[in-house]
């Protein structure tokens, strides 16, 4: 199967050489996790690595905002739309989801205009507010997910997790379901100190990693490093050693 | 002068509209103010962002020129009310700084895809960067809004 390349280091290799092209990859994470910092570095390596343009939709932070947030790692976001690689769009999601929906729309015309292959959702989460009804927002979900794959993009849709450390939230189903790849990013707090852990929880048709990855965000962007040895309950975000655990388990009965 | 001329004034007749440049310096100061503006940008002032709110608008879209939305969600970015902002984003509209488009059921705005148009918005924003611009347009849409 085809694979598009993150072109982030480590990431890559969790996902058994990329995401799947044309796919619906669902990035979910606390706010300050790096979800957007993953989706631009995505966009960005397209571009610059893979030669394949992309586009970013977002929803609620400023296009300048990007243009800023990208020059601090050193990504000329501006240059890259001069030269027709890149579109930033600000819209909404009901604007987005109508103009992916219908005919000749200005977004449609966007991607044809610079022949993205890539896009960043940024967030999906700002779809809960076009239907209360579950069932309703799932259908749109799923809409607009397949008007992306109909328009050939690869796809990395962010989503927000309440849940800054502790007890996972039970996973938003409506959108795992319909998404092709479930990465979650996590804050854990090891020995007094917070780091950030990385898993692929799903991907679908393909072997992936399980293990749970350490990430930093480096002035280069995201680095995924190595796994969190020696240690288990990463993802209740306070591990403990398992040591700890085996003396609990075996010795204290 | 002998004091029988000078007991001579003018009649006064209030029904003569007073000009404003009748106020002492008023149309000096107008006319020095805006004489040192560079023509082009002080005809797109007068006639194309001669409101604070269309100054917002412009500013905006030329920050984030791909912004495609509805007219709520614009009012949003901008911090104002929908309605407020109406007919101001109407008669950009009109001037051909924005483009309306119709998307199903909704009605979105986007900016120009005219290159002279845009190249007017950047002459606009760079020019406004400048403090003294700024004091000099600012004091122009204050009298334009008497």
């Amino acid at each position: 199967m085809e694979r598009v390349k993150t072109g982030i280091t480590g990431l890559d290799e969790m996902l058994g050489g990329g995401f799947l092209s044309q796919s619906a990859n669902l990035v979910e994470g606390a706010p300050g996790t790096g979800k957007s910092t993953l989706g631009m570095q995505f966009i960005y390596g397209g571009i610059t690595q893979f030669d394949q343009p992309g586009l970013i939709l977002t929803f609620e932070e400023f296009a300048q905002q990007y243009y800023e947030d990208a020059a601090n790692f050193g990504w000329d976001f501006r240059a890259l739309e001069q030269a027709n690689k890149l579109r930033v769009i600000m819209t909404s999601p009901e604007v987005s989801y109508s103009d992916l929906g219908g005919v000749d729309g200005r977004i449609q015309a966007m991607i044809k205009e610079i022949g993205a292959q890539r896009i960043l959702v940024d967030s999906l989460s700002h779809f809960d507010r076009l239907s209360d009804d579950p069932v309703a927002r799932r259908g749109i979900l799923y809409g607009f997910i397949n008007s992306l794959k109909r328009e050939g993009l690869t796809s990395l849709l962010t989503r927000e997790s309440s849940a800054l450390i502790g007890e996972l939230e039970s996973p938003e189903e409506d959108v795992a379901f319909v998404a092709d790849s479930y990465l979650m990013l996590r804050y854990v707090e090891i020995e007094s100190a917070i780091r950030k852990a990385l898993v692929v929880l799903k991907l679908r048709g393909s072997d992936h990693a399980k293990d749970i990855r350490q990430y930093e965000i480096t002035r280069n962007g995201i680095e995924v490093q190595s796994r969190f040895e020696g240690r288990e309950g990463i993802m209740s975000g306070s591990p403990r050693r398992m040591a700890d655990s085996f003396v609990e388990a075996f010795v204290r009965r | 002068m002998s004091d029988s001329d000078s007991n001579q004034l003018p009649e006064w007749q209030p029904s003569q509209p007073r000009r404003r440049s009748s106020l002492p310096g008023t149309g000096d100061l107008s006319r020095r103010l805006m004489d040192d503006m560079d023509p082009e940008v002080l005809e797109f002032l007068k006639t194309t962002v001669n409101s604070f709110i269309k100054w917002d608008l412009v500013i905006f879209f030329f920050e984030n020129p791909h912004t495609t939305d509805t007219l709520d969600n614009i009012a949003r970015y901008i911090g104002r009310d929908a309605v407020v902002i109406k007919t101001d984003l109407e008669d950009l509209v009109k001037a051909g700084v924005l483009e309306q488009h119709a998307s199903g059921t909704l009605t979105v705005y986007s900016l120009t895809k005219d290159a002279r148009i845009r190249e007017k918005i950047k002459h606009f924003v760079s020019a406004s960067d400048d403090r003294q611009f700024r004091v000099k347009a600012i004091y122009h849409l204050i009298r334009g809004t008497r």
